[in-house]
């Protein structure tokens, strides 16, 4: 399968190459391999048991991959992880925070270990994400939107060139979803992010994406631009999918 | 460095707003006020029994005969020496007019050093220790502690940190709430007081005498200074042991559990199996340090303050390794 890696190597933010992760004799992720792009919105879409959040595990260094290599920002993650999470802001899954903290202070808590003065980004973040004047509660007074919005909070803390979302619009409201769409898009549109984003929801992942890759048993099955791999919106996104992970799960 | 301040102190705020400390300081608080009131009660009834005016004949006469005897009679000069100190001691207290077979606070403060090591500290220890990383896991935040630009070993080394702070603040409560309460009901003073201690068991069959090679006077306060310092290295090797539970279980009850079930163990080791000097390696049979330092018999042969100071810092060091492998390695999948 031919990678459609058009742009500029220059713009590349992050990049994955042949990653693969072995849990005993079980090969969850076999070869995946993908670059994201400064300013772009890409999608990972593959159904349930694919590899996706294996996948994203590894990008963020919560999980070793067996083989591969991940570069970021420049910085290889297995050599100079400090380095290269700084870079990084992710939200994996549903952000569990502190819940006998209040908002603020799980911010404050992620901000004192990037040391560099990221506390004061805090109230500026809190307005991006419509929870000023809301970070006082305790975080088991919270709703899983907002929940998920100080997840994005402490995401961005560290000011990052790569945002990587697992599944966010999972148990978000219309409201919610419209509300994620957009930040995403303002985010890599004005602020030049490259962002990330996995899920098995293809009418939402169409909506936000420049560039997508598929996965199907821990491997990449196809990647490119939107537009290309839908032959310009001829073909639906649903029935690329479907035809190529062969309607199945895992 | 600063980073790793920060890490310190999201530790330190973890573990004060979880409020786990707060019930160790109302545990100690509310037994303390129990072990006092029952050794207050105690004490009231042998002064009924004994009154005032006995104590001070006993004490005039025991010195008087000790103080002829190391004049008079050829005795080996370990023997002379206690009888010096003794006498010494009963004389410091006449002066005073403090009754010497009397509870002091400071007397019960030091004595709490000895009493508590073995079982009540290294619990209290492991109800707050025992979630420090468990809980990350088991409530899902170690997701966002972990994808941060700090490596991996920094984090769980603010933890470790974090943990000996409050082993000392415990240490330290565990002391203050011991005086100030027996205070109330044995009085504040008597620091200066002079106690005899070293004494050994000159062999180990029940009939015994006291071997006086080791025995020393010294005010109470040192002796006292010296236990709680040894209470505090034990404390220090249990809260060691806690976080690898806490680093090895998702749940804090199972490190809690493991814990308890381990010091309980040792106690029922040490009474029931005496004679099996193997289980002189195990770390809880080590714990009470203040009163081997005493010279209150070991439960097993072999046994010396500085061996089982020795064990103590192999099983911390041991149990601090494998905790750092551990962190690191995991695969965090959940």
């Amino acid at each position: 399968m031919a990678y459609n890696m058009v742009v500029s190597a220059a713009d590349v933010v992050l990049s994955a190459e042949g990653l693969a992760k072995r849990y005993g004799d079980r090969e969850v992720v076999s070869d995946v391999s993908f670059a994201l792009h400064r300013g772009e919105v890409f999608g990972f879409l593959g159904p349930n048991g694919a590899g996706k959040t294996t996948t994203i595990r590894m990008l963020v260094g919560l999980v070793k991959p067996s083989r591969g290599r991940i570069v970021i920002d420049g910085h290889d993650l297995g050599q100079e992880f400090e380095a290269a999470m700084r870079r990084v802001g992710c939200i994996v899954e549903t952000p569990d925070l502190y819940k006998f903290l209040t908002g603020r202070e799980n911010l404050e808590h992620f901000a004192r270990m990037l040391g560099d003065g990221a506390a004061g980004r805090i109230d500026t973040l809190a307005a991006l994400v419509h929870m000023d004047g809301r970070l006082d509660g305790v975080v088991r007074t919270y709703s899983l939107g907002m929940r998920q919005r100080v997840g994005i909070a402490q995401a961005l803390l560290s000011d990052p060139a790569v945002l990587i979302l697992d599944e966010p619009t999972n148990g978000l409201d219309p409201a919610g979803i419209r509300e994620m769409r957009e930040l995403v898009r303002r985010l890599a549109g004005e602020r030049g992010l490259a962002v990330f984003v996995s899920s098995h929801l293809l009418s939402e992942v169409e909506k936000m994406v420049d560039r997508i890759a598929i996965v199907h048993r821990g491997r990449t099955l196809a990647a490119g631009t939107l537009a290309e791999l839908t032959d310009g919106g001829n073909r639906g996104l649903e029935d690329l999918f479907l035809e190529l992970t062969g309607g199945e799960t895992v | 460095m600063r980073v790793m301040i920060g890490l310190i102190e999201n530790e330190a705020l973890k573990i004060l707003r979880r409020k786990r400390f707060r019930l160790v300081l109302v545990v100690l608080a509310a037994l303390l006020c129990v072990v006092v009131f029952a050794q207050n009660r105690q004490q009231q009834n042998q002064r009924r029994d004994h009154p005032e005016r006995d104590w001070r004949a006993q004490a005039e006469k025991r010195a008087s005969d000790l103080e002829r005897q190391v004049g008079q009679r050829r005795l080996p000069e370990n023997f002379k020496k206690w009888m010096r100190y003794e006498s010494g001691r009963l004389r410091y207290h006449l002066a005073r007019g403090i009754n010497p077979n009397e509870i002091t606070g400071p007397v019960f403060t030091r004595g709490f050093a000895g009493v508590g090591t073995v079982l009540l500290i290294p619990l209290l220890i492991a109800v707050f220790g025992a979630d420090l990383v468990s809980s990350e896991f088991a409530e899902g935040t170690i997701t966002l502690l972990l994808t941060r630009p700090v490596a991996r070993w920094k984090v769980l080394l603010s933890k470790v940190v974090a943990m000996m702070l409050f082993t000392t603040l415990t240490l330290l409560a565990a002391f203050f709430l011991a005086w100030g309460i027996s205070g109330v009901a044995f009085g504040w003073s008597g620091w200066g007081a002079p106690i005899l201690t070293g004494f050994r068991l000159s062999g180990s069959s029940p009939s015994a005498g006291f071997d006086l090679t080791d025995v020393r006077m010294v005010p109470l306060w040192q002796d006292t200074f010296a236990a709680w310092g040894l209470a505090w290295f034990s404390a220090l090797a249990v809260g060691s042991i806690t976080l690898l539970l806490s680093v090895v279980f998702r749940s804090a009850a199972a490190a809690m559990g493991t814990m308890m079930a381990t010091l309980v163990g040792g106690t029922i080791l040490s009474r029931v199996a005496s004679d099996w000097d193997g289980a002189k390696w195990f770390f809880v049979t080590n714990l009470p340090l203040p009163d081997f330092y005493a010279g209150l018999p070991t439960p097993f042969e072999g046994m010396t303050l500085a061996f089982s100071v020795w064990v103590l810092l192999a099983w911390a060091a041991a149990s601090l390794a494998a905790a750092f492998l551990l962190f690191t390695r995991r695969d965090v999948t959940a």
